[in-house]
């Protein structure tokens, strides 16, 4: 009960925070000349992150998602929000009260990128993005989403299969209109059409998730994926660690600025409304919490079945047995479960084969089963050894003074433990999104990246999570009570 | 019924020395018999028990029991343990059960009786150890005395041939040793094959039938009570019986610290269960000190416990007198009264008046 309300007035003041934000000075921007002394706010790892970091007098504030970006420009953490020109679309910039400061000089192509040394594909998309041309079709496109042109007819899935492997894509911009999450949890924008119709041309399903730049490039280097999307500009600094495709597009920067004190606040019903009935947004929150729920219990299970291992490795008679637990324990404890996340994702298991949640369960079950198989260890221990003594003297076997005696007392003593670790688990899982798994908190991040609104799916997966750890300790004070 | 034959039992140091607990011990222990082990501590004593039930496996030797040799490898220790039970020192109730649980549990668990009738046995024996009205509550609510008495309970609810008891008074408070020491006795008195290591000399000589007194991880002499107390073979037991407890103060001003002497004779009378003598003895010590003696200085006051007899006595030493400094007969006669004896004498080097409560 008090921990409820404890949450409750934690989420009350984040509101309050949020209410109090936003409304910040308007600038006046007219060149890059302009930029000096300013804070600019980009994706991390784009070609803008690259180009002001060398500048002394012009601060970068680097976020994963462009929506992050704007949103601080918006609340006045930065000044000033670069991407592609096309990044914010006319009628979005109207709802966010944003503008166009300017346009940038440069001109960029704008290409996939491919594995190095991937020539098999590369060939196939250069092939595939000349023949689109040529025939109209990608500009028939490129204009739908950036002028609102009748879209051109997808050509019906081709009767050739040419083998079963999708095409399998990674974005790592969610944002009208080049790529992003639409009605029903379909990819949508200028680059999914391109790609659907190059798996379609190509005979071959199509696949696409969504990651972080770095790790999205992480992933087509280790064979995760094959294709990154995501306004790619074609630099030489970039062709060193990866290929490009032939340019299906040419953009210029654009420079972003908040217009200042919003007229009309949009209520909070339409807000709700928003961010969780439109498109129907609330499948990707339920999608996100199944998939929480599922990789932290199957860790859970897996890694208590593992602890108990780990317990009794830790319990052992051999001395080098009890060594090889604890070196076990040194290395999990010693690296950051994200880390160990992103190596089982991309070196250890990357040629598995395994689902991405197949390896997140993996990497929690090894994790939990450290810190169980220590609850375990230490709860035992603190049941007196005379208990065991006084069921082996009145004639119990080992096994049976164990699990009639000791177990129970140790029980009592290790859930408590037990729950938080649980806890723990469940709230660790919110990096899964890293390994491009659409869990509750990525949930949140596809919503947040599309309505620029923040509060409304934070709120909704703060309180997703506190609903799923007071359920975790419920279930497990259940045990507690049966005798 | 139980035969042991030359068992030894050493420990290994983490420095790799080695400590020979058990040398070669070897006894016979026959069915009703009360057998108490008593001997200085670090002898083994507790070891020998906890071999018996293997608690503590042995290095080597034989152990049989009913003809069994239960150090044979595969033998199902489980189903000799029902048989024998066990008393620790530290009690060891099982926490999360109830008093009546803790006592049924084994039962039902092992013997399987049904719940009732195990519950009915339970209760029974509750009321030989006079705790009937503690069955529902869990043992932290109990006082030592009480948890022993449950502890011996849930021993014989297993219906035992033998229990092994292992000090059971010596985590015990003064005052509640004897709660549990009348169970035990009663016990003894009902037949009960029993083996205790034990500190209490009285009580060893008074329930025993025969009294192992070890040494050096050897049982190094074996007999009747009568035998061992009254008229030991060897110098280490005749040492050991007549162990003498005793305290001493040096009074030398006029203002010494009375205080202090009576928080150490609190201490004393505590320690070996003589609280019933207490209020006798504080008040024949101040009339003496601050009366009779009050003007005596330098002045030696002694107070001496004989373990196995029970005999204390209240020394009072003036060095460099050869008569008694009370010269009035009469003037002792409170002090007599509340006395079993007192005694005046010269000693080599000054005068002693030794009182006996």
């Amino acid at each position: 009960m008090k921990r409820t309300l404890y949450f409750l007035t934690g989420l009350a003041f984040i509101a309050f925070l949020q209410s109090c934000s936003g409304g910040k000075k308007t600038l006046d921007l007219k060149s890059e000349e302009d930029l000096h002394g300013l804070t600019i706010a980009t994706s991390a790892g784009n070609y803008y992150d690259d180009k002001y970091s060398s500048y002394q007098d012009i601060t970068l504030f680097r976020v994963n998602f462009d929506a992050d970006g704007i949103q601080a420009v918006r609340h006045g953490i930065a000044d000033v929000f670069v991407s592609d020109e096309v990044a914010i679309t006319p009628e979005a910039r109207e709802k966010l009260n944003m503008r166009l400061a300017f346009r940038g000089e440069e001109n960029f192509d704008v290409a996939f990128a491919i594995r190095k040394g991937n020539d098999a594909l590369r060939e196939d998309l250069n092939s595939f993005i000349s023949t689109f041309k040529a025939d109209g079709t990608l500009d028939a496109v490129i204009s739908h989403w950036t002028s609102g042109t009748p879209e051109p007819e997808m050509p019906a899935p081709g009767t050739v299969t040419r083998h079963d492997e999708p095409v399998r894509c990674v974005t790592a911009v969610n944002l009208e209109p080049t790529c992003f999450l639409g009605e029903g949890g379909e990819w949508m924008g200028m680059d999914a059409d391109i790609l659907k119709r190059f798996a379609i041309w190509s005979g071959r399903p199509f696949q696409m998730q969504f990651l972080e730049l770095g790790s999205a490039i992480i992933a087509l280097n280790t064979g995760q994926c094959d294709i990154v999307s995501a306004c790619l500009y074609v630099t030489e600094e970039r062709k060193k660690s990866v290929d490009f495709t032939v340019p299906y597009y040419q953009c210029h920067p654009g420079y972003f600025v908040y217009n200042g004190e919003e007229s009309s606040n949009i209520g909070l019903g339409e807000r709700l409304k928003m961010n969780l009935v439109k498109e129907g947004r609330w499948r990707l929150i339920v999608s996100g919490l199944l998939e929480t729920l599922k990789i932290t219990l199957f860790a859970i299970l897996f890694g208590t079945l593992l602890g108990a291992g780990i317990c009794a490795m830790l319990r052992s008679r051999r001395k080098w047995v009890q060594k090889t637990a604890n070196l076990y324990g040194a290395f999990i404890q010693g690296i950051p479960t994200l880390v160990l996340l992103l190596i089982m994702f991309y070196v250890i298991l990357a040629n598995a084969g395994l689902d991405g949640s197949v390896v997140a369960i993996i990497t929690f079950a090894l994790c939990f089963a450290w810190s169980s198989g220590n609850i375990f260890n230490s709860s035992i221990s603190s049941v007196p050894k005379g208990q065991t003594e006084a069921g082996l003297s009145l004639g119990f076997t080992p096994l049976r003074t164990f699990t009639g005696i000791v177990f129970p007392q140790a029980l009592k003593k290790g859930l408590p433990l037990f729950a938080g670790e649980c806890v723990a688990l469940l709230k660790s899982t919110s990096i899964v999104g890293y390994i491009a798994i659409q869990d509750l908190t990525r949930a949140s991040d596809l919503i947040r990246s599309r309505t620029f609104d923040a509060l409304i799916p934070l709120l909704v997966v703060t309180v997703l999570y506190f609903v799923l750890a007071w359920l975790i300790r419920v279930v497990l004070n259940l045990f507690l009570k049966k005798k | 019924m139980i035969s042991i034959k030359h068992l030894s039992k050493t420990f290994k140091n983490p420095d790799g020395s080695v400590i020979t607990v058990l040398k070669d011990v070897n006894c016979e222990i026959r069915k009703g018999e009360v057998i108490s082990i008593i001997g200085p501590s670090g002898t083994g004593k507790s070891t020998l028990l906890r071999a018996i039930n293997m608690l503590e496996p042995p290095t080597s030797g034989e152990i049989w029991v009913d003809g069994e040799n239960i150090m044979a490898k595969g033998y199902r220790l489980d189903k000799m343990r029902k048989r024998m039970g066990m008393v620790f020192q530290s009690f060891n109730l099982f926490e999360h059960m109830t008093v009546l649980e803790n006592i049924t549990y084994a039962p039902v668990q092992l013997l399987k009786l049904s719940e009732d009738n195990a519950r009915e046995e339970a209760m029974e024996l509750l009321r030989k150890v006079g705790l009937a009205q503690k069955a529902d509550v869990y043992p932290d609510s109990l006082s030592g005395g009480q948890k022993q008495r449950v502890a011996i309970a849930r021993a014989l609810a297993m219906h035992p041939e033998v229990i092994l008891f292992d000090e059971p008074t010596s985590a015990l408070d003064p005052t509640m040793v004897g709660e549990v020491l009348s169970v035990m006795r009663q016990l003894a008195k009902d037949g009960m094959t029993m083996l205790i290591v034990t500190h209490e000399m009285r009580f060893a000589r008074d329930v025993s039938t025969r009294i192992f007194f070890m040494n050096e991880g050897i049982i190094y002499e074996d007999g009747t009570p009568e035998q061992v107390f009254g008229h030991p073979v060897h110098s280490a037991t005749k040492a050991f019986v007549n162990r003498i407890q005793k305290l001493v103060y040096e009074i030398d001003g006029k203002d010494f610290d009375y205080l202090q002497i009576r928080t150490g004779l609190n201490q004393f009378f505590l320690k070996y269960n003589l609280s019933g003598k207490a209020e006798n003895a504080y008040s024949i010590i101040k009339e003496m000190l601050f009366e009779h003696l009050g003007s005596i200085r330098p002045l030696t006051f002694r107070i001496t416990y004989t373990e196995l007899t029970g005999d204390t006595a209240l020394d009072f030493m003036m060095e460099g007198l050869s008569e008694s400094p009370v010269k009035d007969p009469t003037a002792l006669d409170g002090i007599r009264s509340k006395a079993q004896a007192i005694v005046e004498e010269p000693t080599g080097r000054g005068f002693r008046i030794k009182v006996l409560i």
